[in-house]
């Protein structure tokens, strides 16, 4: 067991770890926002509706490149959250028949796209929805000048990892602002769905950055798990930003070590261990624990 | 080595990855040749197909309408995620795909789950949206862990389980059809019986349970029905599908009806055509898969729907608002030559075309124009230069005038504007106000003679 | 800004609808200066409709609304917001202190963080309000009138000219009552404008300068003992609202 807790740490999974936590940090900062806000399920919708994005991305740049990618992950992302607000608002739909009406139908026409051009896209399609961190081509690495950066997908998530964490402090004011009381914030003249594309944004970014090595349906558990578990543990939101991310951590290294013991799917196991802590924390949180509180009362 | 292992599993996917779905490739010909192909019903195997996509839309749209009506429509999608786990359970035991371990695996986990997410809600902080997407998602999680786990055994293609994300009509059998047909009877024969029940408790939960309802057990049954459907169409168009299959059509009958009854007939209608055309679009090529061409015509239907649903579509909406608009000019003229008359007493009930323009500080060329589609709605008549009322028109200009100086002196007796302040307002209401408010105006008004500048109410 | 020949805050000819139904009819209002207003009307009067008009939060279909001379979106550092509590998610992972905070943001500014001085406001605004003991604890945890009293400091600590409250008084215990009374008081005796949505008639008899009485336009708006007459309170409260109801509901049918 030590052995295998010291192969985590070793050249093959030492950067899958890296890369499962990159991933996981991300999804953890965001998704404590989206659980704030009700949103939870925007990251389920918006992981199935970009696989048009990348599919029109694909087609017009012929290759799997990243920037383009992600640009169209993007806009498709923004897209989706736009015509959710459009169709919720201008019918009596409401808002998460919208939601689950919007994501599906463009998430067909991605499917459609893919098979109409299957021999335009080279786009694994069991890959995008399952995802496998496994699988990440660990060579090349990325070089600073002489500077070992790792391999390249680790490099570029933790890049996106960076800029989310970035965004989140430079605007952290508003972001809670605007999700606890945006009449407020609109008073305050705090730019209220500036900040809320800023966000979905984000959500894009990171969701596509993570297909490869969780899926569009796994990610998901990423945004969510944390940061449900956190919002149980703590008062504040900031305590609950920090220890979403310490789940994010452990999540990783549970879901990773199991995982290979099982010989299972990664992702899947950092699911569940996401699942595991927080049920945890929804039985046994010292303040909102289900147990905790009837022995309090008891 | 892990490296290595990896390598085995990869290849193991790429089969996997081939999409799905391709009724198409049964038979391959050129495209005309298809469709009357395809409208023979000749081929065995595309009737069959065919006739597990309208089974499966009329069933999903009928369980998925208590959905939406219950403004719970995503948990059809999180109960099919969180069967995965229950299946793969059941073939992990059983080491085969039975009908019945499935169905038995799939309805635990799926219940599990959705119970799971009513204690979560119900004794923690967290927000419905949270837990829908916990469970969803961590189900799935462990599902998918499963599955790898089964895949190495060797025997995972033949557990079918790979096809759950995007799913295969055209691998449906005749038996999986018998069992959706069954599947789909057995749903419309419990909706029938307890139709009041569950439109009640759908509306109105805590009513019903005061009235003595088993509002759970009927919302468990309506979980069981869901499950079982969601099961049994699984296979044909895969988990994300089955959900939109749940949501667009029972989402746009909703858009056209005011009653459950016939938003439920109009929501399995719906599934159904979509069904259909799904299988249909599917079969005009090679390798398109059947599940996504359902979608996109139900979310096609929605989108007519959205546009032009009578009531409240958007495009209704704009094409309304611009009748209105052009009404209201030509309404607005009408009441200029009414007051070109009122200004002389009527002495002389008719004018030029010239007087009118100089009345209306606007060019003859204009009014020509205007008066022409007055003509049009034989709302005035031209004898040489003169214009005159006909009969229609000169009662709706009383109409209008009505109707704005009766809304003046409302404004100003009742409401207790100043009398400055209320034109604009009765220039607006003068082409709004039904018969049935000015009767309510005029008895409040005790039938006053003149409005608040003196003029007086014409009837 | 103040500029001191215009009125504190000026409606001319509002009306303001909701998905294309109006709700308020035509207002037209000036508020003085100094002076504690209570406004009060039956449910679906346009009450909180009006005091969300003022915060610049609802477009208007006709008319215009000045404060100070000045457009409500040019003025926000002057005006203050109690909104109805139920209009927030009180699990929200915050502290008291955390919320009263966020009425600063505005004078912080986009990015920036909260000074010494800042949080000396929010200090000073949490003692006012006699809630410095919970200022750490979960918003939640603290009783109506408690969650009120966070409301009420986070208005204070915008420093405003002008204060819109939406029914302060739902809900709460007596001794946050009479702290609302106090603090309204206070504010007043600063030379400040307040405006408060009430349910009470009873306490809005005692509390107000003047009434502003509403029923989908204004009834009448003048000093408290010269309007709080039974027959203006017929009138706010009786009949007649069905007609306009109705006119109401035309306006919304035609527009589809």
């Amino acid at each position: 067991m030590i052995q295998e807790i010291q192969n985590l740490f070793g050249p093959v999974y030492g950067w899958i770890l890296a890369m499962g936590i990159a991933v996981s940090l991300s999804c953890a900062v965001l998704g404590s926002f989206l659980v704030v806000r009700k949103m939870s399920l925007i990251g389920d919708a918006i992981s199935h509706a970009v696989l048009p994005g990348l599919a029109i991305a694909f087609l017009f740049s012929g290759s799997r490149a990243t920037i383009p990618m992600l640009l169209g992950a993007i806009a498709m992302g923004m897209t989706t959250s736009f015509l959710i607000e459009f169709v919720s608002q201008k019918s009596f739909i409401k808002k998460d028949a919208a939601t689950g009406i919007v994501f599906t139908s463009l998430f067909a026409i991605g499917v459609i796209l893919i098979s109409l051009f299957a021999d335009k896209i080279d786009l694994d399609q069991e890959c995008v929805l399952y995802g496998e961190i496994t699988f990440i081509p660990l060579e090349p690495h990325f070089y600073l000048g002489n500077l070992d950066l790792g391999p390249y997908p680790f490099v570029i998530m933790s890049g996106v990892c960076l800029v989310v964490v970035l965004v989140v402090i430079l605007f952290y004011k508003e972001l809670v602002l605007t999700s606890f009381d945006p009449a407020l914030a609109l008073s305050l003249g705090v730019p209220v769905t500036f900040i809320h594309y800023l966000l979905m944004g984000l959500v894009s970014t990171t969701i596509v950055s993570a297909f490869e090595s969780v899926g569009a349906i796994l990610v998901v558990a990423m945004l969510i798990a944390p940061a449900a578990t956190a919002y149980l543990l703590t008062n504040r939101f900031s305590k609950m930003l920090l220890l979403a991310s310490l789940f994010a951590v452990l999540n990783t290294f549970f879901g990773l070590y199991f995982a290979i013991r099982l010989d299972a799917s990664v992702a899947g196991g950092i699911a569940v261990a996401g699942f595991a802590f927080f049920l945890l924390a929804f039985l046994f949180s010292p303040s909102q624990g289900l147990v905790s509180r009837a022995i309090k009362r008891a | 080595m892990p490296r290595l292992r990896l390598k085995t599993l990869k290849a193991d996917n790429s089969m996997l990855s081939i999409l799905a779905v391709k009724i198409g490739e049964i038979t391959e010909t050129f495209f005309l040749e298809q469709i009357v192909r395809f409208l023979r019903f000749e081929d065995p195997s595309l009737v069959t197909s065919l006739f597990g996509c309208v089974l499966l839309g009329a069933v999903l749209s009928l369980l998925g309408s208590f959905m939406v009506l219950r403004k719970m429509s995503l948990m059809g999608d999180t109960l099919g995620h969180a069967v995965l786990p229950g299946i793969c359970v059941a073939f992990m035991l059983t080491g085969q795909k039975a009908l019945l371990s499935t169905f038995a695996g799939a309805m635990i986990s799926g219940l599990l789950g959705v119970l799971l997410i009513g204690w979560i809600v119900r004794y923690s902080r967290i927000k419905p949206d949270a837990a829908l997407g916990m469970i969803l998602s961590s189900f799935f999680g462990l599902g998918i862990v499963f599955l790898t786990m089964i895949q190495k055994t060797g025997t995972g293609n033949a557990s079918g389980l790979d096809k759950f994300l995007f799913g295969q009509a055209a691998a449906l059998s005749r038996s999986d059809v018998t069992a959706l047909a069954v599947v789909t009877l057995i749903c419309l024969f419990l909706v029938l019986v307890f139709y009041k029940e569950l439109k009640l408790a759908s509306f109105d939960p805590h009513f019903a349970a005061v009235l003595g309802l088993p509002v759970g057990l009927l919302q468990t049954l309506l979980m069981i029905l869901t499950t079982v459907a969601v099961v049994a169409s699984i296979q044909a168009v895969g988990v994300v599908l089955v959900s939109a299959m749940l949501i667009i059509p029972p989402a746009t009958a909703l858009l056209f009806v005011k009653r459950v009854s016939s938003m439920l007939i109009l929501a399995i209608f719906l599934g159904m055509i979509s069904g259909f055309f799904g299988a249909f679009l599917s079969f005009l090529g090679p390798s398109l898969p059947t599940g996504p061409f359902m979608v996109v015509c139900a979310a096609f239907f929605f989108g007519l729907a959205f546009l032009f649903a009578p009531a409240h579509g958007i495009a209704v909406v704009f094409f309304k608002r611009r009748a209105r608009r052009s009404r209201t000019i030509r309404e607005n003229i009408l009441k200029s030559i009414y007051h070109f008359f009122e200004g002389k007493n009527f002495a002389e009930e008719r004018v030029t075309l010239e007087d009118l323009a100089a009345f209306r500080s606007e060019t003859v060329l204009e009014i020509k124009k205007s008066v022409k589609s007055l003509v049009g709605k034989k709302w005035v008549q031209k004898e040489g230069d003169w214009i005159a009322f006909t009969q229609g028109g000169k009662d709706l200009a009383v109409q209008l005038v009505r109707r704005h100086r009766l809304w003046e002196l409302f404004l100003v007796k009742e409401a207790m504007l100043p009398a400055d302040h209320v034109h604009a307002d009765a220039e607006e209401l003068e082409h709004i106000l039904p018969e049935s408010v000015m009767r309510e105006l005029e008895d409040s008004l005790k039938h006053a003679k003149f409005d608040p500048h003196g003029k007086p109410i014409p009837s | 800004m103040i500029l001191k020949n215009f009125p504190p805050i000026e409606l001319h000819d509002v009306t303001v609808s909701y998905h294309r139904r109006p709700v308020l009819w035509n207002v037209d209002l000036k508020i003085p200066e100094g002076k504690l207003i209570g406004v009060i009307g039956p449910n679906g009067a346009g009450k909180s409709t009006l005091i969300k008009a003022i915060m610049g939060l609802l477009p208007l279909s006709s008319g215009w609304i000045q404060v100070y001379g000045k457009s409500a979106k040019e003025q926000r550092g002057i005006l203050g917001y109690v909104p109805q509590k139920e209009s927030v998610d009180w699990d929200f992972p915050v502290t008291v202190k955390d919320v009263v905070m966020m009425g600063r943001y505005g004078k912080i500014g986009l990015i920036k963080r909260a000074s010494k001085q800042d949080r000396r406001i929010v200090g000073a605004c949490l003692e006012k309000l006699g809630i410095s003991s919970f200022a750490d604890r979960q918003i939640s945890q603290l009783s109506g009138g408690q969650q009120q009293r966070v409301f009420l400091a986070r208005a204070l600590a915008q420093e405003s000219e002008i204060y819109l409250m939406d029914e302060p008084f739902v809900g709460v215990d007596a001794a946050t009552e009479s702290a609302i009374i106090l603090l309204l008081k206070e504010l007043k005796n600063q030379g400040k404008t307040v405006l408060v949505v009430n349910h009470d008639l009873q306490t809005a008899q005692s509390y107000y300068d003047d009434i502003l009485m509403l029923n989908m336009r204004v009834v009448v708006f003048g000093p408290t003992r010269q309007v709080m007459t039974t027959e203006w309170l017929h009138k706010t409260y009786g009949g007649r609202l069905k007609i306009l109801t109705d006119a109401a509901a035309a306006v919304e049918n035609a527009q589809g």
